[in-house]
């Protein structure tokens, strides 16, 4: 039992995170009409998982041998990019913090963005999702096995999983305004750096970058495969033994996007024209 | 914005395809079964500087998950099937896998030399 709760927990912690960070951010800029959105991508990720999950099991040939790969390399930098995206928006906001926070959503709620926020949970849940099913599946089809003592500790992984989302998403609420986008960025700035460089990792295994030896190693310190070092790995995209190209990726993305969470306001946005500042100005556009 | 992450999801999508269709044909089949939640077998010589690809085959009820964290490869068989695994040239020495679904049993490593 102790051996498939903490691999369930392990696999959907990642996106309960990522959850509980969007449903507070909603709760803290006054937007919770639009928790819809990421209902519903958390939702229609689980879906996706299951299908998916189906997908891989009933299909064969060709497609299935480098599909699945080719799929969970895309949906990583998917989710690098709009967990940069959002963390990039969230930044705007906490700088509009003097001004009016709620006449921003307004105007963000009126160009109607507030969707892409949804797609921060579908990729959330879809990255593991899919893993997750396919794990609980064959404990409930192993029974004899696993026993469902094993079933019980799968479900109890995700549940528990939950359990810390919502502990963030209250925790959030707790936090003053300021202090939590502050948090919340170097979160999904931390959880991203190490989706990228896992995303690079992929590559690598797949052949798509040229393999390099490892740049250190800390295995003696905290191996990959322990309990810590697969939590570790899933919140910072630790690697005992990392190669150059993820090495590089990881501390590019954190440097670059790092830039873009916690730059001080520019003078273009500090401008009596707030319109200068307003996030439709952006990226959105 | 949206049509930005498209084109980005597309742009990966082709080089991906791309270095797909460039990679070398037909490098080694190593075939591996996996039955009651352990690898058969559970130790595979191969050769250092050359790329392979492992086949393998889960004779389970169960899906299992073979993970090299070295390998950088994870890799969901379903119960009942084969599926190939490319492995990239590997320099000498030892890379342990696992069946991530069942770790406590399911263990086994690649020796390049």
């Amino acid at each position: 039992m102790g051996a498939t709760f903490v691999v369930t927990l392990r696999e959907a912690f990642e996106a309960a995170l990522l959850l509980g960070i969007v449903y507070a951010y909603l709760e803290r800029v006054g937007a919770r009409t639009e928790y819809r959105w990421v209902t519903l991508g958390g939702v229609l990720g689980l879906v996706a998982s299951v299908a998916a999950g189906v997908a891989v099991s009933f299909l064969s040939g060709p497609l299935l041998d480098l599909g699945p790969d080719l799929v969970a390399a895309a949906v990583i930098f998917v989710a690098v990019a709009l967990i940069t995206w959002h963390g990039w928006w969230m930044r705007q906001h906490a700088r509009a913090l003097k001004g009016d926070v709620y006449r921003r959503l307004d105007e963000a709620r009126a160009t109607q963005r507030l969707w892409i926020v949804g797609l921060v949970a579908f990729t959330g849940v879809f990255r593991e999702g899919a893993e997750t099913v396919l794990f609980l599946w064959g404990l409930m089809s192993q029974t004899t096995i696993g026993g469902w003592g094993g079933v019980t500790g799968g479900v109890l992984g995700v549940a528990t999983a939950a359990v810390l989302g919502w502990a963030i998403f209250r925790g959030g609420r707790q936090l003053s305004l300021p202090r939590f986008f502050g948090v919340t960025s170097v979160l999904l700035l931390v959880v991203a750096a190490g989706l990228f460089s896992t995303g690079i990792g992929k590559l690598i295994g797949l052949g798509f970058i040229p393999a390099a030896d490892p740049l250190w190693d800390t295995s003696w310190l905290l191996r990959d495969d322990s309990v810590v070092g697969g939590f570790l790995s899933g919140l910072t995209g630790y690697r005992a033994r990392p190669t150059a190209p993820e090495v590089i990726g990881y501390v590019g993305y954190l440097v670059g996007a790092g830039l873009l969470f916690f730059t001080p306001r520019t003078p273009r946005a500090e401008t009596p024209d707030r319109e200068a500042a307003r996030p439709s100005a952006g990226v959105l556009s | 914005m949206t049509r930005r992450v498209t084109a980005a999801i597309f742009m990966v999508l082709a080089a991906v395809m791309t270095a797909t269709a460039v990679r070398a044909a037909e490098p080694k089949e190593i075939p591996i079964t996996i039955e009651n939640n352990r690898f058969s077998p559970e130790e595979i010589k191969v050769k250092a500087g050359e790329p392979f690809v492992l086949v393998v085959t889960n004779k389970d009820k169960a899906p299992e998950e073979f993970e090299s964290k070295d390998l950088r490869i994870e890799k969901v068989v379903p119960a009942g099937k084969t599926m190939k695994i490319r492995v990239r040239a590997l320099k000498p020495g030892t890379y342990p896998f696992v069946g991530e679904y069942h770790e406590k049993t399911a263990k086994g490593r690649i020796i390049a030399e």
